[in-house]
């Protein structure tokens, strides 16, 4: 922690936690990077614009984390600190004689501006007005101070708060403070036992052998590398790129066949990100020769106990989730195998992942740049309107819009839909990466993979990958 | 055990106390996730000295039987 003083005033500033740093080095290191997230969270009637902003102030003053700020010390060194007070004037913005599709052309766009780095807000709503009867809110959060289950509890706030003020429904209830939870994290950063534990294990991890790329697109990205590099047994891929241009296209999986899975899911005790990504390898493994040894970068929200919940901020850790499996193991045992895995790497999710794949690069001596996962995979199973019985019953509608550019080549998010549960899956690209082709035929094997898989679960890999 | 178990587990998620009894199961009553529980873990270690097996602890559904488990494991 340092004080520092900012703009006549000294500020309380505490150092970036490692889920921070990943995004800061992705900028750092690729200056065209943005890390702006876009939310639009509409709902179906007559919005009282006056009472939304106020709704929106008193939702900045429940969320330290929309108030966060960066600052760099005379040595460039990096802090955040907490402005007290946050009331910026809200724009509102009528497109109710546009199209829709101009309508969210123009979130878009907003969502690929990114914001000032240093002493500045991070964050920016706008009061909107949609065509078809919608009005609600845009919001534009940077990925350093807001994750998506922050952003979801924000949306959610506003909208408790707008209830609360037009209708008398319960006030919110009070959330929890930032700094404690991030001072955890420094904590547990700063030589912790716990910290030399997770070191151990992931030093066993990376040791046990070399991973094996599997490209989403099938085996031509890695052969034509091996071919480049001249080296037949190349085990990794190039997946950066100096053309980080970007777009997301969501497919929506129907109510009914959602519910199949999430009942499948209840059923054998299973969660559902251990079920996409059995369906996910499955794919990379039938696209890439039947290959055994399948990894895919999974996400880890970190957030368990309700400080962690409540608090905001960006908890997320990215690890790789790493599948091998023979052809006679069962889909329902491929799917446990997998579950165990999960919880493992749950159990040692605090560790840094930049320092994670550095030392897996310098262990494996592959290049920067290259990786062994060609996908990764968010499931998140927050909605705006789960949990919450004291809520009327509106018409909602809630858009992810895409900054513009990526990093990798691909990220699948699965989301619930606020409206009937059922699931999004939502594939954000590089276009220079990836083919609009190449992304639906992967969702296309992919929801026959998991169709094929929860029918019967007793199904051995061998038997699905001949299947579809 | 049982009343040092609840406050870990009043941590964790936001239910009424009393629901926490030893047939209460963790993710259908209480509402974990595997997150939620195997991060617990780290608490339930610290608090009653212990060393968790996750492949062991795979087969624990209720509070009853997360009990069972830590009481053998402190023997």
């Amino acid at each position: 922690m340092k004080e520092l003083n900012i703009n006549g005033a000294v500020m309380q500033c505490y150092p970036l936690s490692a889920a921070q740093r990943l995004h800061y080095y992705t900028i750092r290191y690729c200056p065209t990077q943005v890390l702006c997230i876009g939310t639009g969270l509409y709902v179906q009637q007559d919005v009282d614009f006056a009472v939304l902003k106020k709704a929106v102030y008193a939702a900045y003053k429940m969320f330290e984390t929309m108030r966060l700020r960066f600052v760099q010390d005379e040595e460039g060194n990096v802090f955040q600190y907490i402005v007290p007070f946050e009331e910026r004037e809200i724009p509102f913005e009528d497109y109710s004689n546009c199209s829709e599709e101009e309508a969210h052309a123009a979130m878009r766009r907003r969502t690929a501006v990114p914001f000032e780095r240093f002493n500045s807000p991070m964050n920016e709503v706008v009061m909107v007005k949609l065509p078809g009867g919608y009005s609600g809110i845009y919001l534009k959060v940077d990925h350093m101070t807001m994750d998506s289950a922050s952003i979801i509890g924000f949306n959610k706030a506003v909208l408790e708060n707008y209830c609360h003020m037009k209708y008398d429904y319960p006030e919110p209830a009070p959330l929890k403070p930032y700094i404690p939870q991030l001072l955890k994290d420094l904590e547990y950063e700063a030589g912790s036992e716990a910290k030399k534990r997770d070191e151990e294990f992931w030093a066993a991890k990376i040791a046990e052998s070399e991973p094996m790329y599997t490209d989403f697109a099938g085996q031509g990205r890695l052969l034509t590398q091996r071919r480049e590099n001249g080296n037949p047994n190349q085990r990794y891929a190039m997946v950066v790129s100096q053309s980080p241009e970007a777009s997301i296209s969501v497919y929506p999986l129907e109510k009914e066949p959602s519910m199949r899975l999430m009942k499948f899911c209840e059923l054998y005790n299973v969660p559902m990100a251990s079920l996409l990504l059995m369906g996910m390898r499955t794919v990379l493994s039938k696209f890439n020769d039947n290959e055994k040894d399948v990894t895919i970068k999974s996400c880890v929200a970190r957030r368990g106990t309700l400080s962690e919940k409540y608090s905001g901020g960006t908890r997320i850790h990215f690890f790789p989730m790493r599948t091998i499996l023979e052809p006679d193991v069962t889909f329902l045992e491929g799917i446990k195998a997998i579950s165990a895995e999960q919880n493992k790497i749950f159990r040692h999710a605090n560790y840094d992942p930049i320092e994670l794949i550095m030392k897996r690069g310098q262990h494996w001596k592959y290049k920067p740049g290259t990786s062994y996962e060609s996908i990764s995979l968010t499931y998140q199973p927050l909605t705006i309107n789960r949990n919450t019985p004291d809520m009327p019953d509106i018409a909602y509608k809630s858009f992810w819009y895409t900054n513009g550019v990526a990093g990798q080549p691909l990220y699948l998010t699965v989301m619930h839909r606020p409206e009937d549960n059922g699931l999004n899956f939502n594939f954000e690209y590089r276009v220079d990466a990836v083919t609009e082709q190449e992304m639906e035929y992967f969702y296309y094997y992919l929801c026959r993979v998991l169709f094929r898989g929860i029918e019967d679960e007793n199904r051995t890999i061998g038997e699905i990958l001949e299947m579809i | 055990m049982l009343e040092k178990l609840k406050g870990i587990i009043e941590n964790y998620v936001d239910v009424d106390p009393e629901k926490i009894t030893p047939e209460a199961r963790f993710i259908e009553d209480l509402g974990f996730n595997s997150y939620d529980f195997m991060s617990m873990l780290g608490d339930i270690e610290t608090e009653f000295g212990i060393t968790v097996d996750e492949t062991q602890v795979a087969d624990v559904h209720t509070v009853g039987e997360a009990i069972k488990y830590f009481e053998e494991l402190q023997g």
